[in-house]
């Protein structure tokens, strides 16, 4: 799974751990999320895409 | 948050413990002068668990700190599935321990057979090498799910 989650956060000038306090996880989720090693739940991929004013079909790209 | 600092603050004392413990217990070792290979054996234990615990807990400090959760959803699925497959992984230690128990007295505690509390230390021993050997591998695979 690929993620535009990286250019969405710097679209909104947000850091990794802005947008981990900001959704409630911790830094190494969103790391290993934008890396694409990590399948987040729903209710996380909402929430992320809620912050940065998109959706999940945007964010998140499935192979 | 609060709650997050008065966990980290539980395990703190948790760690305190088992370092007087571990000093307690290498200190009557020393004093006996029972310095066998078993008693070295079951203070690396602790000793390892203390070191991981004050990097644990420190890490940990900082990002509560800095207003991150103590846990969140990839971390308690890595808990899960460490847990299960440390307890997986010991059911073939038990194994190996009740197959080669011979072995084991021989070699560690130059007995025939092994007592009940050098069967269960053992046994308990390798669930925590198995637990911190699983969490450091899913810590960094990243995904969990395969």
């Amino acid at each position: 799974m690929k993620t535009r989650i990286k250019e969405f956060r710097a679209k909104y000038n947000l850091t990794q751990e802005d947008l981990a306090k900001k959704v409630g996880v911790r830094r190494e989720t969103i790391v290993f999320l934008e890396q694409g090693k990590y399948n987040p739940s729903l209710k996380l991929a909402y929430d992320i895409a809620k912050t940065l004013s998109s959706t999940i079909d945007e964010l998140f790209i499935f192979d | 948050m609060e709650n997050d600092k008065k966990r980290l603050v539980i395990m703190a004392i948790l760690t305190v413990t088992l370092l007087a413990g571990a000093v307690l217990f290498g200190y009557k070792m020393v004093l006996e002068k029972e310095i066998t290979l078993p008693n070295i054996a079951s203070l690396i234990v602790p000793v390892v668990l203390i070191v991981f615990m004050i990097f644990f807990i420190g890490r940990r400090y900082k990002d509560v700190s800095k207003g991150m959760p103590l846990e969140d959803e990839r971390s308690k699925n890595i808990m899960n599935r460490v847990a299960a497959m440390s307890f997986y992984t010991s059911l073939y230690w038990l194994l190996a321990i009740s197959m080669f128990e011979p072995f084991f007295a021989k070699v560690l505690f130059s007995s025939e057979k092994l007592d009940a509390s050098q069967t269960t230390g053992g046994a308990i021993a390798g669930m925590a090498i198995f637990f911190a050997i699983y969490w450091i591998y899913y810590n960094h695979k990243g995904n969990i799910s395969n």
